[in-house]
């Protein structure tokens, strides 16, 4: 049963990758191409260049992030929708440290540029989370609206307030350039040893670390602390935890909080390790995506890295698509959206076939007759 | 105090009652999705192909029968606003099938469609028009006037020059209220959605008021597009829907689930939408003017939750049997 159960886990997500692929190759059909050779492509322009290859751990880098984020929510039954606007703010938090502060070493101005951006998820998480506990408002709606309003107030910041002077006169909208000590050290060197250049190979900066050390400092906590299994009672049976004197209030608004932070690094990435000022067309959408590949993780912390490097090697892939298939790099974004659609159903009908089985078997395992009819509890008795 | 005048004239509240009507349309969709028992957060995508294809069938329309559409011109409007509710019914049938037949968690199945939305409606904008993100301008309703009412000078703006969806609009919401109070099939609708094993018990078929509440909330929001995208702005555009889908959601809920109540809580997204849209000249940067909408959702949503009455079933799948 239990090897059963894990090749089940495993089947799942790839029964979805497949039948994403098969809707992806009926609308690659429709447009009157061959999808086998557009998915050739889509493979070789992906997996066999070196610069692909980093750009894919680069793009995977703020996904492992959002993917974080977005599945501690999840993991306590709420919906943090508002990683989008909470790494916008993170961001902002991030070069306003950047770019004010001079002179410190980088020990402590990279670590005070983090800690800003995870205060500035977490302010932004703040309302929507007491709103939630305190009024009952559905904390769906309260978040998507505060992307709007990140968006909006963003906008504001970057382009009325913290412009950068040396910018005016031209179409730039920026902030000033944050400071050498604030911005994330790229990996380049590191890869140049082993004969690894390019400029895709020095996009790639340790946040990717971070983020590695996160998804397993997480997976350790959640199913090794006390913390970690409160999260579980209370993601399990609300009513029981309460019971067991585990406040669910308090535990929900901590890991909301958690996730609000994560959240305010995703947009570090680009901001601290490979631009270095915050501009008005910085990379947007990361916090969607980060909803995709919690659902694809099933939550799981650990299982969020191959979720990000999966999403990663799609949207790689698109560009490959377009470039070369002349195909639009969209379908590969239905694609994904076809993916998530199948992964849930497939993950539903995995825990019924589950149940379903635990159940016969237990029946098995009674005796028949009129016996067993007197005796309820001997079906629990013979599994 | 100019500021203040400018604040209720007659032209703000004509253009209120306009903006109003996207959202009003979606959340009449809401009422039916959730007084079922479905929570449909895909709205906001629906609302996207809504517009989308309002502006194809539309457009489509208008190339392929010139000559029906100089003699009848209205012809093409409709014709968009016919598509538009169609790809409505189809995005929410994934919706009702991953949800109903599935039991998938409702919030995770309309993330996924709101994902699949933008997606899908770029890569046919390419397909149909070789860019992704725009359609040519395409032509709306012929405006009427109010008879009667038309010609008081004072009322002006208000009743004459509406366009007929409008009129459309406001009907719905009076035949839904007695849909919902009235009908077999309103009771059956919301019998489903309070105390779907009563209902089973009863023989109502479950799974299939679901699906049809699911469907009407897609042709409803593929409407509110169609109206956004015919009416409003005269052509498709990406990010046209700004998050009506999400508003009209804190409308329904602000309108306690029925129809007249969503009439009045759309009216209020409306009225701040329109200010938005005009900027009176407040002393204000307008980035924050253009969020009013949103702020005030979030006002609303945290302020009048607690005394709703949602449907007790709602959000809650129904296992007909463990197997």
């Amino acid at each position: 049963m239990k090897a059963r159960l894990l090749l089940l886990q495993i089947a799942a997500p790839v029964v979805a990758i497949l039948f994403g692929m098969l809707i992806s190759s009926i609308i690659i059909l429709a447009i009157g191409r061959n999808p086998l050779e557009v998915f050739g492509i889509m493979v070789r322009f992906s997996l066999t260049r070196t610069d692909s290859l980093f750009s894919i751990l680069f793009k995977s880098t703020p996904l492992i992030l959002a993917g974080l984020a977005v599945a501690m929510s999840f993991r306590v039954n709420l919906f943090n929708i508002g990683v989008e606007g909470q790494y916008y703010i993170g961001a902002f938090f991030a070069a306003y440290v950047g770019f004010t502060l001079r002179g410190l070493p980088p020990l402590v101005h990279l670590p005070l540029a983090l800690a800003a951006a995870m205060i500035g998820g977490m302010l932004w998480g703040l309302l929507p989370i007491v709103l939630k506990l305190r009024r009952g408002a559905h904390e769906v709606i309260t978040t998507i609206m505060m992307n709007y309003i990140a968006s909006a107030l963003l906008l504001y910041l970057i382009a009325d307030i913290f412009r950068d002077p040396a910018q005016a006169g031209t179409p730039r909208v920026r902030t000033p350039d944050v400071a050498g000590a604030a911005r994330i050290p790229s990996l380049g060197p590191f890869f140049a040893q082993f004969g690894l250049t390019g400029s895709d190979v020095q996009k790639v900066n340790a946040l990717i670390i971070i983020g590695i050390v996160l998804a397993v400092v997480l997976a350790y906590a959640l199913a090794r602390t006390r913390f970690g299994y409160e999260v579980r009672a209370v993601a399990a049976n609300p009513l029981a935890a309460e019971a067991a004197g585990i406040p669910n209030a308090r535990v929900q608004f901590l890991v909301f909080m958690l996730s609000a932070g994560i959240a305010g690094l995703v947009g570090l990435n680009d901001i601290l390790g490979f631009f270095g000022y915050l501009d008005i067309d910085f990379p947007k959408g990361l916090g969607f995506l980060g909803i995709s590949i919690a659902l694809l993780a099933k939550n799981h912390p650990i299982g969020v890295i191959p979720a990000a490097l999966l999403l990663g090697f799609l949207d790689r892939g698109a560009q490959g698509v377009q470039f070369f298939a002349r195909v639009p790099k969209e379908t590969i974004v239905i694609m994904q959206a076809i993916i998530i659609l199948a992964i849930v159903v497939a993950y539903e009908l995995m825990t019924r076939y589950v149940r379903v089985q635990r159940k016969r078997e237990a029946q098995l395992g009674t005796p028949p007759g009129p016996q067993a009819a007197m005796q309820p509890g001997s079906a629990e008795a013979g599994s | 105090m100019e500021y203040l005048t400018s604040l209720v004239s007659l032209a703000l509240i004509a253009s209120a009652i306009r903006v109003t009507m996207p959202i009003l349309l979606a959340s009449l969709g809401a009422v039916y999705s959730e007084r079922g028992g479905v929570v449909n957060i895909g709205l906001e995508g629906t609302m996207v192909m809504g517009t989308f294809f309002g502006a194809v069938g539309n457009y489509f329309f208008a190339e392929g029968f010139p000559g029906l559409v100089r003699v009848f011109p209205d012809l093409a409007p409709i014709a968009g606003v016919l598509a538009a509710i169609l790809a409505g019914i189809l995005f929410a049938s994934i919706h009702a099938l991953v949800t109903v037949t599935f039991r998938v968690d409702q919030i995770v199945s309309g993330v996924a469609l709101n994902l699949l939305a933008a997606g899908l409606a770029r890569f046919l904008n390419i397909l149909l028009f070789t860019q992704s993100t725009q359609s040519p301008g395409v032509r709306g309703f012929t405006p009427i006037d109010i008879p009667l009412l038309r010609d008081i000078p004072q009322l002006g703006p208000l009743v004459r020059g509406i366009s007929p969806m409008i009129i459309a609009a406001l009907l719905l919401v009076v035949l839904s209220q007695w849909v919902l109070l009235r009908t077999r099939f309103g009771l059956r609708l919301r019998a489903v959605g309070e105390y779907p094993l009563a209902a089973d018990t009863l023989g109502v078929d479950v799974a299939r008021m679901r699906y049809a509440g699911v469907l009407l909330s897609g042709a409803l929001a593929g409407m509110a597009g169609a109206y956004l995208a015919i009416e409003q702005a005269h052509l498709y555009f990406e990010g046209m829907t700004q998050g009506r889908g999400f508003i009209a959601l804190a409308a329904m809920i602000f309108g306690n689930w029925w129809p007249v109540g969503a009439l009045g809580a759309s009216a209020l997204f409306g009225y701040f939408d329109a200010l938005s849209l005009r900027v009176v000249r407040l002393p204000v940067p307008y980035q924050f003017i253009s969020v009013l909408p949103h702020v005030v959702t979030i006002l609303v949503l945290a302020g009048f939750v607690r005394r709703a009455q949602m449907p007790a079933a709602d959000g809650v799948p129904y296992t007909k049997e463990e197997e």
